[in-house]
C-alpha cells in the first residue's frame, strides 16, 4: 500500500498571490452558493420534459421531512388552522384570522399527534400575519425563513397544512405549485388550499419558508399567502404582542365588552366577595363559587368593587385576565378568557 | 360532535399590482401538459370516457383493464344513468353494460364490445413517497385525453365512514329496548312505514336489545338487500320488510364550509368515504373526472381515482387492491 505524502511545496504562492487566490476563491464560493440557491428549473419558463419535473420532485422530497415536522395544527376555541415552527424554542408563524386575538391559549399539535400548549403573540389585522409562542419546553423541529425575500415569480413551491383540521392517519397535506403573482403584501400561488390550511407554510422548493396561507380567490387555483417580508416589517411589535392595524382579519377587543359573569360586593371582613355567579358564564366554567374572595387581577390588588369594575371595564370580550381568588382555605390563580355580554 | 370551523378566508380577487405568471406556464397549464406527453400516450389508450346518452355529456372516466373490453370505474356514479356510451381513444362504443360491482370499494366492471384495446400496465406498488408526481386524465376532448399532474399528498390509509348500507333510522337505547327516534326521508324504513316511537324487537330473527347489535348486523349487509324487522307499536306487533339503502344516498349533503368551498355536490363525488384503503393525491379533479387510471411517469397504473373528496384531496384505490378486485369482478361476471 502506498503511503500518502505531503506535496513537496505546501505554500507555492507568495502572500500577495495567496490573498488574491483567497479573494477569488471566496468570490467563486459566493457565486456558486448563490447559483446553488436557485435550482435551474426555477429559471426556466416552464418544465419542458419529464426530467425537469422529476428534478422538481427530487428537490421537494428532500425538503419535505423537515418541513412536515415543523408544520403544526392549531386548535383555537371551536376552530382549526395551521402554523409553522421557525425556531427551536417554538416560535410559530401563522395567520391573524386563525389566532383571532392576542394572548389567547392555543393547542398546538405536531404531525404525530403530540399536543403542546401555546399562546398567541401579536398579529397584523391588515396583512393577516401573526405569531404564536409554544410555551412547553423545546427543542422543537423548525424551518428556516427566506430572510432575503429571494423568491421570484414562477418559482416552484409547496404548501403544507392540516386541511379540514387534524387527521392523524392522514397527516399533513402536501400541495405543489408555482408563484403566479407578486404584490406588495401578498404572494399568490397555484397550490390548492382549503379551510384548515390557513396559517400554514408555503415553502420554496428547498424548504425555506416564503409565506403563510391566508385566503383563496374564486378559482380553485388562486391561493393567497402573506410573504415573510410582511412579517419582518412588524416583527418586533408582533413579538411583544401588539395588535397591529384596523383590518378585517381580526377584530380588536372593544373595551367594556368583556364579561366575567359575577356580581360582587363587600364581604363581612371588608373583602371583595363574589355574591353571585351567573350560570354558563366564564366565571362559572372557571369554577368561581359564590362566597369566593377576589384577590388580584393581572397582578393588581382588588380592594373594592369600584377598582375591580374599573379594571374590568378596560377589557374586551375575548381578552384574557389572570384572576386570583380564595375559596375555603384555597388560593386559586387562573387565566380566564372573558366572554361577551349575554 | 363538536362543530368546528376550519379557517380560510375567501376573498374576491382584488387585482394585484405586480407581475403575473400567464396561465399556460402554471402547474395545470399547457406547457406542463406538453412536458407530460410521454404519460399522455398511456392515458390516450387506457383512460375511457363515459358519456350519458341522454345529455351527450361525459360524466365519468374509466380504466381499461383488458384488451377484450373490460373497464373499471366508479360504480355509484353510474346509478341513475339510463344509458351510456364509452369512448376509448378516438372510438366510441355504444354497447356498454355493467357486468359486476363491488359495493365496499364502489367499483364497477363495465363491458364494451371491443377486441383491440390497450389495457393499463399495472405498477408494482402504490407505496409512493409524499411528493411523487402522478398523472390523471384531467379533461377530455373528442379525440384527445388531457393529462393533469398532481403529487401524492398524504399517508396511505383506510377511510372510515359508516356501513355502506343503511336502514334509514335514528335509534336510541332505552330501558325498554331500542326505540326509533327518526326515520330518514327516502329510506327503505320510510317506505316500510316504520315510525318514530316504534320499539324494535327482532331483525332477521335476531332479538335486538342494543343499538350496537343492530348496527353490527347491518354492517354485514349490502344496499338493496332486505331485512325483516319486527317492531312493537303501542300494543301492536308489526313485521315489515325493509330494503337497505346505500348510505351515500341518504347521508344528506354536508353543508360544511369546506364542502361549499369545494364547489359542493357538483364538484365532489357523492360517495367519498368508507374505503378499505386509499392513496391520496392533490390533482385538481372533480366528480366527473374520477374513475380513470392514476399513472406514474413511466406510464404505469398505480391506482384508480375513486373519489374527488374536496378541492385539495383525491382518493385512489391502490393498484394492489385494484388488481385483486378486477379478478374478483371478472369471476363474479363469469358466474352470472
Amino acid at each position: 500500500m502506498e503511503v500518502c505524502r505531503l506535496p513537496p511545496r505546501l505554500f507555492p504562492l507568495t502572500l500577495r498571490e495567496m490573498n488574491r487566490a483567497i479573494h477569488f476563491f471566496t468570490l467563486m464560493l459566493l457565486v456558486v452558493s448563490s447559483l446553488a440557491a436557485r435550482p435551474y428549473f426555477n429559471d426556466k419558463k416552464a418544465p419542458d420534459s419529464l426530467k425537469d419535473l422529476e428534478m422538481i420532485q427530487e428537490a421537494l422530497q428532500e425538503s419535505l421531512p423537515r418541513a412536515r415536522a415543523a408544520t403544526v395544527c392549531l386548535e383555537v376555541d371551536e376552530g382549526s388552522g395551521t402554523g409553522v415552527i421557525i425556531s427551536k424554542e417554538g416560535l410559530v408563524l401563522t395567520a391573524a384570522h386563525v389566532i383571532g386575538g392576542v394572548g389567547c391559549d392555543i393547542v398546538v399539535l405536531l404531525e404525530d399527534g403530540r399536543e403542546l400548549k401555546g399562546v398567541s403573540l401579536g398579529l397584523n389585522s391588515e396583512t393577516d400575519a401573526a405569531m404564536l409562542q409554544i410555551t412547553d419546553a423545546g427543542p422543537f423541529p423548525y424551518v428556516e425563513i427566506d430572510e432575503e425575500d429571494s423568491f421570484r415569480l414562477g418559482d416552484w413551491t409547496f404548501a403544507l397544512g392540516h386541511s379540514g383540521g387534524f387527521d392523524k392517519s392522514r397527516g399533513v397535506n402536501v400541495r405543489v405549485g408555482r408563484v403566479v403573482r407578486q404584490a406588495d403584501s401578498t404572494v399568490q400561488s397555484d397550490c390548492l388550499l382549503i379551510g384548515g390550511d390557513s396559517g400554514g407554510p408555503l415553502f420554496d422548493i428547498e424548504g425555506k419558508l416564503i409565506a403563510i396561507h391566508s385566503r383563496v380567490g374564486n378559482s380553485r387555483e388562486d391561493s393567497m399567502h402573506v410573504p415573510i417580508r410582511e412579517f419582518q416589517r412588524g416583527w418586533a411589535e408582533m413579538m411583544r404582542g401588539d395588535f397591529i392595524g384596523e383590518g378585517g382579519f381580526a377584530s380588536r377587543p372593544e373595551p367594556g365588552t368583556g364579561f366575567l359573569g359575577v356580581r360582587v360586593g363587600l364581604g363581612k371582613d371588608g373583602e371583595l366577595e363574589v355574591k353571585e355567579v351567573f350560570p354558563e358564564s366564564v366565571a362559572a366554567t372557571s369554577g368561581i363559587e359564590p362566597g369566593a374572595t377576589l384577590l388580584t387581577m393581572d397582578g393588581a390588588k382588588l380592594p373594592d368593587e369600584a377598582i375591580f369594575l374599573e379594571a374590568l371595564e378596560k377589557k374586551g370580550a375575548g381578552e384574557s385576565v389572570v384572576l386570583e381568588w380564595s375559596y375555603e382555605d384555597e388560593i386559586i390563580k387562573m387565566k380566564i378568557k372573558l366572554g361577551g355580554r349575554p | 360532535m363538536r362543530a368546528v370551523a376550519f379557517f380560510l378566508a375567501v376573498f374576491l380577487l382584488s387585482p394585484l399590482a405586480g407581475n403575473t405568471l400567464v396561465s399556460e406556464l402554471r402547474k395545470n397549464g399547457k406547457q406542463v401538459q406538453a412536458a407530460l406527453s410521454p404519460v399522455q400516450a398511456s392515458l390516450q389508450t387506457s383512460s375511457a370516457v363515459f358519456i350519458n346518452n341522454e345529455t351527450r355529456l361525459s360524466f365519468l372516466y374509466g380504466t381499461v383493464a383488458s384488451d377484450d373490453g373490460y373497464l373499471l370505474t366508479k360504480a355509484s356514479e353510474l346509478d341513475g344513468i339510463a344509458s351510456f356510451s364509452v369512448r376509448v381513444g378516438e372510438k366510441k362504443y355504444r354497447e356498454a353494460s355493467i357486468v359486476a360491482t363491488d359495493e365496499e370499494w364502489d367499483l364497477a366492471l363495465v363491458k364494451i364490445e371491443a377486441s383491440d384495446l390497450t389495457p393499463v400496465i399495472w405498477g408494482e406498488t402504490s407505496d409512493l413517497a409524499h411528493g411523487t408526481w402522478v398523472v390523471s386524465n384531467g379533461a377530455t376532448e373528442r379525440k384527445y385525453r388531457r393529462p393533469r399532474p398532481g403529487m401524492i399528498s398524504a399517508n396511505k390509509r383506510e377511510i372510515l365512514g359508516g356501513s355502506p348500507a343503511m336502514l334509514g333510522l335514528g335509534l336510541k337505547d332505552t330501558e325498554a329496548g331500542v326505540i326509533l327516534t327518526s326515520v330518514i326521508e327516502g329510506s327503505g324504513a320510510e317506505k316500510a312505514e316504520l315510525a318514530e316511537g316504534d320499539l324494535i324487537l327482532e331483525v332477521d330473527g335476531l332479538v335486538i336489545t342494543k343499538v350496537e347489535q343492530l348496527v353490527n348486523l347491518i354492517k354485514e349487509r349490502n344496499a338493496d338487500d332486505s331485512v325483516s324487522v319486527e317492531v312493537k307499536r303501542g300494543e301492536d306487533i308489526l313485521v315489515v320488510e325493509v330494503t337497505l339503502t346505500a348510505r351515500y344516498k341518504l347521508a344528506g349533503e354536508s353543508k360544511s364550509r369546506n364542502f361549499q368551498m369545494s364547489g359542493g355536490g357538483r364538484q365532489v363525488s357523492g360517495r367519498r368515504d368508507s374505503f378499505p384503503m386509499v392513496i391520496q393525491h392533490e390533482t385538481a379533479l372533480t366528480r366527473r373526472t374520477v374513475g380513470g387510471p392514476l399513472l406514474t411517469f413511466d406510464g404505469k397504473c398505480v391506482g384508480l381515482n375513486i373519489a374527488a373528496v374536496n378541492r385539495v384531496e383525491v382518493f385512489a384505490i391502490p393498484v394492489e387492491n385494484l388488481r385483486e378486485l378486477y379478478l374478483d369482478l371478472r369471476e363474479q361476471a363469469d358466474e352470472d
